[in-house]
């Protein structure tokens, strides 16, 4: 599904990423997990192509296309969903009509037709359902005036109307109480596929406890220091990243 | 000076006229056609368009004269101006802002006498009014709104490409008299659209009003308010989109002259391409306006790499017992917003779209129904390509 070689990248100017190195098959759920300012979000807006985030060196392949070949909204249309860390919010664009956009978007590209109306408001209210959320959301403008934790529930129901083929979700649990945890952590799960890849950027093993991960990675100083099964969260909830940076720096 | 000389004309170095498009008015032929013909008729039909289905009293004119053809309900009365009572024009002429009026002096002298109308005091009228502009014309209007009085109207001004409008507006709100005001400015291709509005209200009426001003080469809009008694509200939303090489200009002064007045001023305009907008939102509040609130939100985006915007709030305030409130920002598309929207799978140039469309929707949300919103945005959807889909769904 995601093929990452040798990714450098930097952000005005400053290095962040330092060759990393990373592949997620599809069916699979991976935790890239590491300590404040290791790359993390860097490497979720390069991947999802946030202009001002300069690749330079490596390569990512996508379901064997070079996606960083692709524009922001190329890459969208071709299944790669980003889960912001903190969405934006966008006052008197509201969300139901960026939700059909964004799924017509998606739809065109795979050359079906846009979504009928009705069929559209059944699967809405369906997924709004499953996230808890009020209908009164729908014609809300883009996260104005949502709470942290409704912002993060938002940002789940986009990817569960537009199944993406890849999800990256950036610290889709910071800012959520226990609650809200397992309502985000239920929906990761029902999108769980064998076509399907999730890559979870994450601090804290707390979600890791309900969305149970195939693959853990830690990133750090812009590389993957070292990969694991889910025991890898567990000790690192134990030990912390120092030992990691030690051992690397020896 | 002769009465019959022309009016003088002002130009950019006279206050309030600094942004305006002014440039070559003086090699303007300002004299109207004599009499409607049946080919101008047919041409002003073309114009409108199909015509959505009257609800109340629909009147058209063309080039400042009555089209009884385009028009249903009871004809206008066209009045004199004596006896009328809503006239200010000798002790406006006379006083230091008369290059604020020279536009409206204009019209007088080519408009021959107003359309009058008095809506008597508790009732209602559902008033459309389309002026058509093909070659040139002053359409006058001297409007009463009775003691109680409720008045919706909706008013359209558009037209042949590279004519010449200006509009002479006066309106008297009575006390307790409401007015929903919806004003489209849409002039044609090349056209050029000056208006002066001299608006004036009574203790405890209400004036909203929502103007849209889009198109044309050139547009000047003058608004001089008066809120003459005690507690009178007024609401002023206006949005311009200016695109190629538009210039759009409003200059409007509110004068709170009683205790209790009251205004929410609120100002959008898109900047695209190399037009330029100007927006001077004129606040004064007199030592007898205790109790007086103003507030003010004047905001521009800048959507082309030659596009100007300006956005002024001008306070002048003679009383201590006032609460006033203005901001002014000039941005651009707000790039986080942008990069949202792309993520989503929305196009470049329709993320663009919806971000115009979403900084105008809160003027457009104050017209007074749905209807009528349809239509406004119908006007501007050409210039918000790929946002379409947003319309339905507001």
């Amino acid at each position: 599904m995601l093929e990452i070689k040798d990714l450098h990248a930097s952000v005005g100017g400053r290095k962040v990423l330092d060759g990393i190195n990373l592949s997620v098959p599809a069916g699979e759920v991976h935790a890239i997990m590491g300590p404040n300012g290791s790359g993390k979000s860097t490497l979720s807006y390069v991947l999802a192509g946030r202009p001002g985030y300069e690749v330079t060196g490596g390569s990512v392949q996508f379901r064997g296309v070079d996606l960083l070949a692709l524009a922001p909204e190329e890459r969208a249309q071709a299944g790669v969903f980003l889960g912001f860390q903190y969405p934006v919010e966008i006052p008197g664009v509201n969300n139901v009509y960026l939700l059909k956009a964004a799924l017509n978007a998606a739809r065109k590209h795979r050359g079906l037709p846009e979504v009928d109306a009705f069929e559209f408001l059944q699967l809405v209210r369906a997924k709004m359902k499953l996230m808890q959320m009020d209908e009164a959301f729908l014609s809300r403008g883009v996260n104005e005036g949502f709470s942290g934790g409704e912002k993060k529930r938002n940002e789940i129901l986009q990817m569960l109307v537009l199944e993406p083929a890849l999800a990256l979700l950036d610290e889709t649990d910071s800012g959520l109480d226990i609650d809200a945890l397992k309502v985000v952590a239920n929906g990761v799960n029902t999108l769980r596929a064998p076509d399907r890849s999730i890559v979870l950027v994450t601090h804290y093993q707390r979600l890791l406890d309900h969305i149970r991960p195939d693959r853990v990675h830690v990133l750090a100083r812009g590389r993957i220091l070292r990969s694991g099964g889910p025991e890898l969260a567990l000790e690192l909830e134990a030990r912390g990243y120092d030992w990691l940076l030690a051992e690397a720096a020896a | 000076m002769s009465t019959n000389a022309a009016p003088a004309l002002p130009s950019t170095r006279d206050e309030n006229w600094r942004y305006a498009p002014l440039r070559g008015i003086e090699r303007l032929q300002w004299t109207p056609p004599d009499a409607l013909t049946a080919e101008a008729i047919e041409s002003a039909r073309a114009v409108l368009g199909d015509l959505a289905p009257a609800t109340g009293t629909r009147w058209t004119f063309i080039d400042g004269h009555f089209a009884a053809a385009l028009s249903n309900g009871p004809a206008p009365q066209i009045g004199t101006r004596a006896g009328t009572g809503a006239g200010t024009d000798a002790a406006a002429d006379a006083s230091d802002s008369g290059a604020d009026l020279a536009f409206a002096r204009l019209n007088r002298r080519h408009a021959g006498a107003p359309v009058t109308l008095h809506i008597p005091a508790d009732t209602t009228l559902d008033l459309e009014v389309a002026c058509v502009a093909l070659s040139v014309g002053h359409p006058a209007f001297v409007i009463e709104v009775g003691r109680g009085a409720k008045l919706q109207l909706v008013e359209r001004h558009l037209g042949a490409a590279n004519a010449l409008s200006n509009l002479g507006l006066q309106l008297r709100l009575a006390p307790g008299a409401r007015v929903e005001h919806s004003r489209l400015l849409q002039p044609a291709a090349g056209a050029r659209h000056f208006e002066t509005l001299q608006l004036r209200l009574d203790a405890g009426a209400e004036l909203h009003l929502v103007q849209l001003t889009t198109g044309g080469a050139a547009t000047r809009s003058t608004a001089l308010v008066e809120l003459a008694g005690a507690d009178a509200t007024l609401r002023w939303h206006a949005a311009m989109l200016g695109a190629g090489q538009q210039a759009h200009d409003a200059y409007v002064r509110v004068t709170h002259d009683a205790p209790g007045a009251r205004t929410e001023q609120a100002y959008r305009g898109i900047a695209a391409d190399r037009s330029r907008l100007a927006f001077n939102g004129h606040m004064r509040v007199t030592s007898r306006a205790r109790g007086a609130n103003s507030d003010q939100t004047l905001r521009s985006l800048l959507a082309g790499p030659a596009a100007e915007a300006n956005a002024r709030p001008q306070l002048e305030i003679d009383t201590d017992d006032v609460r006033a409130s203005h901001g002014a920002t000039v941005g651009k598309l707000d790039a986080d917003m942008l990069f949202y929207l792309l993520s989503r799978g929305i196009a470049p140039d329709a993320a663009e779209s919806l971000l115009k469309w979403a900084f105008v929707s809160d003027v457009l949300a104050k017209l007074p129904d749905a209807a009528l919103r349809a239509r406004f945005e119908a006007a501007i959807a050409p210039l918000l390509p790929g946002a379409e889909a947003a319309r339905s769904l507001a």
